[in-house]
């Protein structure tokens, strides 16, 4: 298994997203608060002329952002057709898979399973996959976290 | 209605092409259901297109064919192969018939009745054998018919998905255009980039332009089959109807308007079948004998609204119970709980018609629950309201996958958002304008036009805090489909402009107040507001109710108010006038540089168009922007250039004729004490009044150099012309040529040498090239030549 992973740090957890996931990485510009979203969803920004949808995967994951600096990059994934940009505490680096996704060994906590199906081990250690679908989709399902 | 004819002549051929392969098949299995289908709708639809046309011989190939078809699909009939033959001997007629139609000659007489008598299932014996020649022969027909050349298409077919790649693709250019335009304009002059990128931005524009019209079609193409519906159904039931139809230049995108062509029918025979009354019967409830049947689109934001409203006897809650109960859609107990909507809502039902028969006008069996389902797929929305004895109005709401539509940037607790332009029915600034807001509890109210308006704060419903005093906010005067009015408070309104609307990720479509987003000139994202969600989710919406039980009085009203009504504005000299509002199109605000004050008459491009300008003395200096009245008699059109826009005025006191100098006035009568005169608006059109002309719709024909493409051309597009180096044009420009060329049309004729190097013969029969006003001039009389 050499799957290509993204490496990130979100809220201070080693995590990854599948490199085929992921778009492309930038560096946040404005970002156009949208009044009345549910909490996850930071505002809109524009990269190469496409409006994306900034979503903080920190309030995705019911973590407190303000504990956790963010480097400012941000990962662009695209799920059912709409662009996302994700903001994490920061993005690592890129690693290959060595193991095929196993599950966490007594799950990954409340708001974590939700987001992340399995862990994989790499050169850098062992690393929690993000369903980055699960993590747009977030707070709809518990919009009363949220709000 | 060519252009219908045309239409109807294709759909058939490319119907007829598409159930080639399905012929086949069902002669090879004749109980194949799906076939059956098939070629059932094909003939269905020729049926129906055809009552329209007026084609009483294919109505009657293909009616025969549809009731033999129909029996085999209720299963009182098999089909067999005598059937498959009969069928397809008509199919082939009719086949025969549209290249007839098309090439406009008639089909030779005779033959219809055998092939419909071959349909007859009683017919199987003696007859049979004198039909069957008549079938070989019609089969003979049609092979000799298939080499006789068609006409070659005007026009190809394309996927909808290559046009939505397209335009998304065009779309996406325009955006990254503005991205890269605002980093020029950064990075500051450099000559050698910004040519030829204004020349990109040009030709983007163009392109831009020709794909949204690829897609788009004005509503005006389903609206002008309706006043002939109308009129046949009104006729045929006894009933005396008038259709009134609003907003036909709304554009929707083709492939919808075909969708709404069916549900659109289908109301509007349910509104003159059932819900209008005989003229007796209208008289004796009190109401004027000719009903009226309105339908009025309107664009906004992403979707489109189309109301269809009647002032007919309403729909009968008690029927429509009884009938639900009959048919076990309710139960008796649900029956008594449920609230008068719930029950108009059930016309909606599955398999509910309250239709009792089958006629050629009503079709087979297609109620509100498919038009409903129809609706529903492509993601619309239906609703009904009505009131016993008063009307019924139904509410049809059709999104637009994708849309350039005008927009109004207005910013809001620090930041921007855009509403489309289509919902502002005025800007009023509450500082200036003398407005005054009176809360009822937690209700804020504004009088607006004598009429107490509701306001809500954009800030509150954002949820965020305004950065201007609500005493000093602006208020935009939002009108939805439904006819209600409200007042949106903002902090600032800035500007209006083209914008392309992207949809947005469900977790933000969610919260019901954004229906789009859209990036502005900087490549800054900006939110479109959903104003008819905003208005509902706020109450500001009557749900229908309150506009269907103004349906019957609103018309005779309109007309009452609208002949008294004039709007007040000052000329440019500040002198105040009149003009009956209902000349009023709207309020046109152009630079003053799109003005032409060169010839005798002052002319303006709007929107493309050339119409003329009056109101605008030779000596008057014009600031940077005009503001200017667009008057319309419904075909005519001109524009007046007005100082200020006062308001609309009550005309209460008595008009006093008058004999003044000015010959546009027509009479003088008293506004608030004072006295102002007011435009003849009879006088107004018969001198200035003219058609609007697509500018650059006359083509000028231009020396083939390069002097003359670089240098000529712009100048003659700039007078209304567009360039042509080809033959065909209306206008021929020569350079230096020795004699005219003979095409009969206006030429101008242009010399190198300078006015003081020729003799006076040649001075004023060709004019020096950088002659610019000679030469705009003489293009401007040609033009008129024309016109002439």
């Amino acid at each position: 298994m050499s799957e290509l992973l993204v490496l990130a740090d979100i809220a201070g957890k080693r995590c990854a997203f599948r490199a085929s996931d992921v778009g492309s990485i930038i560096e946040a510009g404005v970002i156009a608060p949208v009044p009345r979203a549910p909490k996850h969803v930071v505002g809109i920004t524009a990269l190469r002329s496409q409006a994306m949808t900034v979503i903080d995967c920190r309030v995705a994951i019911a973590e407190d952002p303000s504990a956790h600096p963010c480097d400012n990059h941000l990962a662009v994934v695209e799920v059912e057709g709409h662009s996302y940009a994700l903001q994490v505490d920061k993005i690592d680096d890129i690693a290959t898979a060595h193991s095929e996704p196993a599950p966490v060994p007594g799950g990954a906590g409340e708001h974590w399973n939700r987001v992340c199906q399995a862990m994989a081990e790499t050169d850098r250690g062992p690393v929690l996959l993000i369903d980055v679908a699960q993590v747009v989709a977030g707070a709809e399902e518990k919009p009363a976290k949220v709000a | 209605m060519d252009d219908l004819l045309a239409d109807f002549i294709e759909e058939t051929r490319e119907m007829l092409e598409a159930i080639g392969s399905e012929i086949v098949a069902w002669e090879a299995n004749p109980a194949d259901r799906a076939r059956l289908d098939a070629i059932f709708r094909f003939v269905h639809t020729v049926k129906g297109n055809c009552g329209f046309f007026d084609f009483p011989r294919l109505e009657k190939l293909s009616h025969a064919a549809e009731d033999a078809l129909a029996d085999v699909r209720t299963g009182r009939r098999q089909a067999d192969s005598r059937l498959v033959t009969a069928v397809l001997a008509i199919i082939d007629r009719i086949s025969d018939m549209i290249t007839a139609i098309e090439a406009g000659r008639e089909l030779a007489e005779g033959g219809d009745d055998a092939l419909i008598n071959a349909l007859d299932a009683g017919a199987e014996t003696a007859p049979m054998v004198g039909q069957e020649p008549v079938t070989a022969q019609s089969a003979d027909a049609t092979n000799s018919g298939a080499t006789v050349p068609s006409a070659a298409p005007r026009s190809i077919r394309l996927p909808v998905e290559l046009l939505d790649r397209v335009m998304s693709g065009v779309s996406d250019m325009v955006l990254a255009r503005n991205d890269l335009a605002h980093r020029l304009q950064e990075a500051g002059n450099q000559p050698t980039v910004d040519g030829p990128f204004e020349r990109l931005s040009g030709i983007l524009t163009d392109v831009r332009d020709a794909i949204t019209r690829m897609r788009m079609q004005r509503i005006e193409t389903l609206y002008t089959a309706i006043p002939r519906l109308v009129r046949d159904l009104a006729a045929d039931l006894g009933k005396q109807v008038m259709v009134d139809l609003e907003g036909g230049e709304v554009e929707l995108d083709r492939e919808m308007i075909e969708m709404m062509r069916d549900p659109l029918t289908h109301i509007i025979r349910n509104a003159i079948d059932h819900g209008i009354e005989p003229p007796a019967e209208r008289l004796k409830a009190g109401k004027r004998e000719i009903g009226m049947l309105s339908i009025a689109a309107r664009q906004a934001g992403n979707k489109i609204s189309i109301v269809i409203s009647d002032d007919g006897r309403g729909l009968d809650e008690e029927r429509i119970a009884a009938k639900a109960i009959s048919t076990n859609t309710i139960t008796e107990a649900q029956r008594a709980k449920m609230s008068h909507e719930d029950i108009l809502d059930l016309i909606f039902a599955a398999g509910f018609s309250t239709a009792e028969e089958v006629s050629s006008v009503s079709g087979r069996g297609v109620g509100m629950d498919v038009v409903r389902d129809n609706l529903e797929k492509v993601g619309g929305e239906i609703q009904v309201s009505s009131r016993p004895g008063e009307g019924t109005l139904f509410y049809l709401q059709i999104p637009l996958t994708l849309s350039i539509i005008a927009g109004l940037t207005l910013k809001s607790g620090g930041q921007r958002f855009v509403v489309p332009q289509s919902y502002v029915e005025e800007i009023v600034r509450l500082r200036r304008d003398n407005c005054d807001i009176e809360d009822m509890g937690d209700t804020s109210l504004v009088t607006f036009r004598e009429e107490r308006v509701r306001m809500i704060s954009l800030a509150d419903v954002l949820g965020v805090k305004a950065e201007v005093p609500r005493e000093k906010a602006n208020l935009l005067m939002l009108r939805l489909a439904t006819g209600d009015l409200f007042a949106l408070a903002v902090d600032q309104v800035q500007s209006s402009s083209d914008i392309v609307v992207k949809p947005l990720p469900p977790a933000i479509m969610a919260s019901g107040i954004y229906c789009g987003t859209t990036l502005l000139d900087d490549g800054q994202p900006i939110l479109l507001l959903d104003v008819p969600n905003i208005a509902q989710e706020n109450g500001l919406m009557s749900e229908t109710r309150a506009r269907s039980a103004q349906v019957p009085n609103e018309s005779e009203l309109q007309v009452e108010r609208a002949a008294d009504r004039a709007m007040l504005f000052s000329k440019l000299d500040g002198h105040k006038r009149l003009v009956r509002l209902e000349l009023v199109k709207r309020i046109e605000t152009i630079s003053a540089s799109a003005i032409d004050r060169s010839g005798r008459e002052c002319r303006a491009v709007v929107d493309g168009e050339i119409l003329p300008v009056i109101g605008i003395d030779e000596s008057a200096s014009l600031d940077t922007s005009v503001r200017l009245l667009r008057l319309t008699d419904g075909s005519s059109e001109v524009l007046h250039a007005v100082g200020s826009v006062e308001d609309a005025v009550d005309l209460a006191d008595t008009l006093v004729p008058v004999d003044e100098s000015d010959p546009l006035i027509e009479s003088v009568t008293l506004i608030e004490g004072e006295s102002i005169a007011m435009i003849d608006s009879h006088k107004l059109f018969a001198v200035h009044g003219a058609v609007p002309r697509q500018a650059a719709s006359k083509t000028c024909r231009l020396p083939d150099s390069d002097w003359a493409k670089s240098i000529l051309g712009p100048l003659v597009e700039a007078a209304g012309y567009a360039p042509a180096f080809d033959a065909d044009a209306d206008i021929v420009i020569t350079l230096d040529a020795s004699e005219a060329p003979s095409t009969g049309k206006p030429v101008i004729a242009l010399r190198s040498a300078p006015d003081d190097q020729v003799e006076a013969g040649q001075r004023n029969s060709s004019i020096y090239r950088y002659d610019r006003e000679r030469l705009i001039s003489a293009l401007r009389d040609a033009s008129k030549g024309e016109a002439a």
